[in-house]
């Protein structure tokens, strides 16, 4: 039931509230006159510019009309030189002196500075198993997993490692166990 | 626009306060500087002449009115509440020379006659000073500007000699030395797609050597480093002098055999020389694994991690050579610091007192948290991003957001005040015990390349496992730091009033810009574990992709679109723009 004194409490309450509101309302409008006036304030215009910009682009890019760029691999490039898709330069590593392909120097390296577990595992490894691990096969893909990622907080480029997974181009004489 | 580097930016006066601050000093602000009362912790500054007072207008009587101003000159209190009526103004009109007032909650001034909020240096640094009492020990006064407790002011900013820029070209003479010590280099290019004068120098292809695609995107991005370029193609880093001297104290230690300076070097040297084959970094790769051998392991190919790593190996000789101590921020150390070191602030605030801590870390770029989630879907893949143009098309219209995530955004979000959890109490030097605080990082000094690493991985610890956030950053080409930097954020947190804040005699001596232009950027695609990266290069404004041993040229358009994990910008005063005689020049050096 809402009698002369409940009026009253609602009435009152609600001028407190109106002028709390007001008050903080003035807050607010006294804290952008200062930033206005003093050159603090962002630039709106330059950041719509630029949202806009980045909306066209990514619809442009999007858009399967458009010639992919994705896919440079493969192509000719600004130079006019097509590469395989491993690289095939030859140099010596510099652990080992052996003549290696670029593009399997990393793996080689790995096993030849004695870094990766496998390697270390095949410490009594005669040379020629050695040999014949280095010989010409299929190309290693690139992406190829040699080693597993146990990092939770890191962007590999590595394949994802799968349990057993081998290296993908059989050259090696065992495959990568996963220990 | 001007560099918005401190709030010196003072607006004009009015006339009634130009003539008040003449005919009465500023005697009238400091006074009131007994008056300003501050609701701790870091609260707004009120003007009171006793603490309990309770201001009332002296023509109504009342009390309730949002805004009540004092006379500056009589402390006569008059409400102003337009367009009802105004007392103030009332005043102002009556009594000549008392146009001036204070808002008595908000202490600002205001021109009655003028009817509008003005400013004034003196009387701004009278209500800092009110505000800094209480936010720091009982012992000492310290101000804002020394902003001492548990940090202390990095002392290692001294003043930089500024040299004034000038276009050196040799003359005759030194020509004719160049000519004769040194091999002409020719621009190899054969049938390339664009013409030769276009080509920029230093653009080559780096071969992938198994996987080492996190090398070589971080690789490229170093070689068009501006300053780090200049360094190792001016000689300061000279390998065989290097290597002569390592050799001659070579005592069967590691250390002497691996310099990731002289591979570095070398690197340069090849990219630079015109031979446009892609360049194969084994030897860097060789070196790198020798010193991140005891480091985190070298299985995990991230690039962020690279990146650090590499510049630790470079400190680690460069520095030792020189035999300096680690000086975090000065980067008077080596060349990596030099180029990447900035510092950061962290001021943790009392809630409950208002007292701040303040410390200063160096640091060699900065990791950013993507926002949460913000209504688009978090599961972004290529089949759903023309969903996600869609919507923003929508968006356009109302010029929003949109819950699309940017580079600014999330510099808002690091250096925002942030409330500790209540289980992360930190203990108060003026309270003496656990409080629930507050935290706010701010950028000290800037380095001279800010490299901006994005934190793409989410991990969960429900399902224990970790997958990458592909959401969409947009970046900007050119961007503006000032609203990061510790003056800026102190600024605001003390109502940004006109005052020099911490880092602002600095800059304003030194005239560092905040100004910064993206140079490179190195994308991600693919998951978490199984993906590739590449970097896209900024040269002679022109976009390069540089895919591993493939550098095609393209639209800023793909750029702007591209996933970006770790964007470079330089400072734009050492950012070399556009010059279509760039190669011509390389040419009359070398006849």
């Amino acid at each position: 039931m809402s009698g002369p004194n409940e009026d009253n409490n609602t009435q009152l309450s609600s001028h407190i509230f109106g002028d709390l509101l007001d008050s903080i309302i003035v807050d607010v409008a006294s804290e952008c006159h200062r930033i206005a006036k003093l050159g603090l304030d962002r630039n709106l215009e330059e950041e719509e510019e630029e949202m806009r910009l980045s909306a066209q682009a990514r619809a442009r890019v999007a858009d399967p009309s458009n010639s992919s760029e994705t896919n440079t691999k493969y192509v000719v490039d600004i130079f006019g030189q097509t590469h395989p898709s491993v690289a095939t330069e030859i140099f010596e590593c510099m652990n080992c002196g052996r003549s290696i392909a670029a593009g399997r120097f990393a793996p080689h390296l790995e096993k030849c500075m004695g870094k990766g577990r496998k390697a270390r595992l095949k410490v009594t490894r005669s040379s020629t198993a050695a040999q014949n691990r280095y010989s010409r096969g299929s190309p290693v893909s690139t992406y190829s997993p040699y080693s597993n990622s146990t990092s939770t907080n890191r962007l590999s480029n590595g394949t994802p490692s799968v349990a057993g997974e081998e290296y993908s181009n059989g050259t090696y004489e065992e495959p990568w166990n996963k220990t | 626009m001007s560099s918005k580097i401190s709030g010196r930016v003072s607006p004009q006066p009015c006339p009634h306060l130009l003539d008040f601050c003449y005919r009465n000093g500023s005697e009238p602000f400091r006074a009131l500087q007994d008056c300003i009362r501050v609701k701790p912790p870091g609260g707004r500054a009120a003007i009171r002449r006793e603490p309990f007072e309770v201001p009332r207008c002296g023509t109504c009587d009342e009390s309730s009115r949002p805004r009540l101003y004092a006379c500056v000159a009589c402390a006569a209190v008059f409400c102003h509440a337009p367009p009802l009526h105004s007392h103030a103004s009332a005043h102002a009109l009556s009594v000549p020379g008392h146009e001036i007032a204070v808002d008595v909650d908000r202490a600002e001034l205001f021109c009655c006659a003028c009817r509008d909020q003005v400013y004034d240096r003196d009387f701004d640094a009278a209500v800092v000073h009110a505000q800094t009492i209480t936010s720091t020990t009982s012992t000492s006064g310290s101000t804002v500007t020394q902003c001492k407790a548990t940090g202390s002011q990095p002392d290692n900013l001294r003043k930089r000699r500024r040299v004034d820029y000038s276009l050196w070209a040799p003359n005759s003479r030194e020509n004719a030395i160049i000519e004769n010590h040194s091999i002409p280099l020719h621009d190899a290019t054969n049938g390339s797609l664009i013409s030769s004068t276009e080509l920029p120098w230093g653009l080559r292809g780096l071969n992938n050597l198994g996987n080492t695609c996190f090398m070589n995107s971080v690789l490229q991005a170093l070689l068009h480093t501006p300053p780090l370029r200049n360094y190792f193609l001016s000689d300061r880093h000279n390998r065989y002098y290097c290597q002569q001297k390592n050799g001659a104290t070579l005592n069967g230690s590691k250390n002497s055999r691996f310099c990731l300076a002289c591979d570095m070097d070398a690197m340069f040297s090849a990219v630079f020389s015109g031979d446009r084959t892609p360049y194969s970094p084994a030897k860097f790769l060789h070196s790198w694994w020798q010193h991140a051998a005891n480091l985190a392991s070298y299985e995990q190919q991230d690039a962020h991690e690279f990146f650090i790593s590499m510049l630790d190996g470079i400190h680690e000789k460069v520095a030792k050579e020189k035999r300096k101590t680690h000086s975090p921020g000065t980067g008077d150390c080596c060349i990596a610091h030099r180029v990447f070191s900035g510092i950061l602030r962290s001021d943790v605030m009392c809630m409950a007192c208002g007292f701040t801590s303040t410390t200063y870390d160096p640091c060699l770029d900065i990791s950013l948290d993507l926002e949460p989630n913000q209504g688009v879907s978090g599961k972004s893949s290529l089949a759903k991003s023309n969903n996600s143009c869609n919507v923003e098309a929508d968006c356009m219209g109302s010029s929003q957001n949109c819950g699309i995530s940017t580079l600014k955004g999330c510099l808002e979000r690091f250096t925002r005040a942030e409330k500790l959890g209540s289980d992360q109490k930190f203990f108060c030097q003026k309270c003496q015990v656990r409080q629930e605080s507050l935290k706010q990082m701010s950028i000290r000094k800037l380095p001279l390349v800010s490299c901006f690493h994005i934190k793409r991985f989410e991990h969960s610890s429900i399902r224990r496992m970790s997958r990458k956030v592909d959401r969409y950053l947009q970046f900007p080409f050119s961007l503006d730091m000032a609203p990061y930097l510790s003056s800026s954020i102190l600024r605001s947190r003390f109502g940004n009033r006109i005052f020099p804040f911490d880092g602002d005699e600095q800059d304003a001596c030194n005239e560092v810009s905040s100004e910064f232009e993206l140079f490179a950027v190195v994308t991600h695609t693919g998951k978490l574990d199984a993906g590739h990266y590449v970097t896209y290069l900024r040269l002679s404004n022109h976009w390069y992709k540089c895919d591993d041993a493939w550098i095609t040229r393209v639209n800023e358009s793909i750029v702007l679109a591209a996933q970006g994990y770790m964007m470079f910008y330089v400072q734009k005063m050492l950012y070399y723009k556009a010059s279509e005689k760039q190669a011509a020049s390389w040419c009359d050096v070398r006849k």
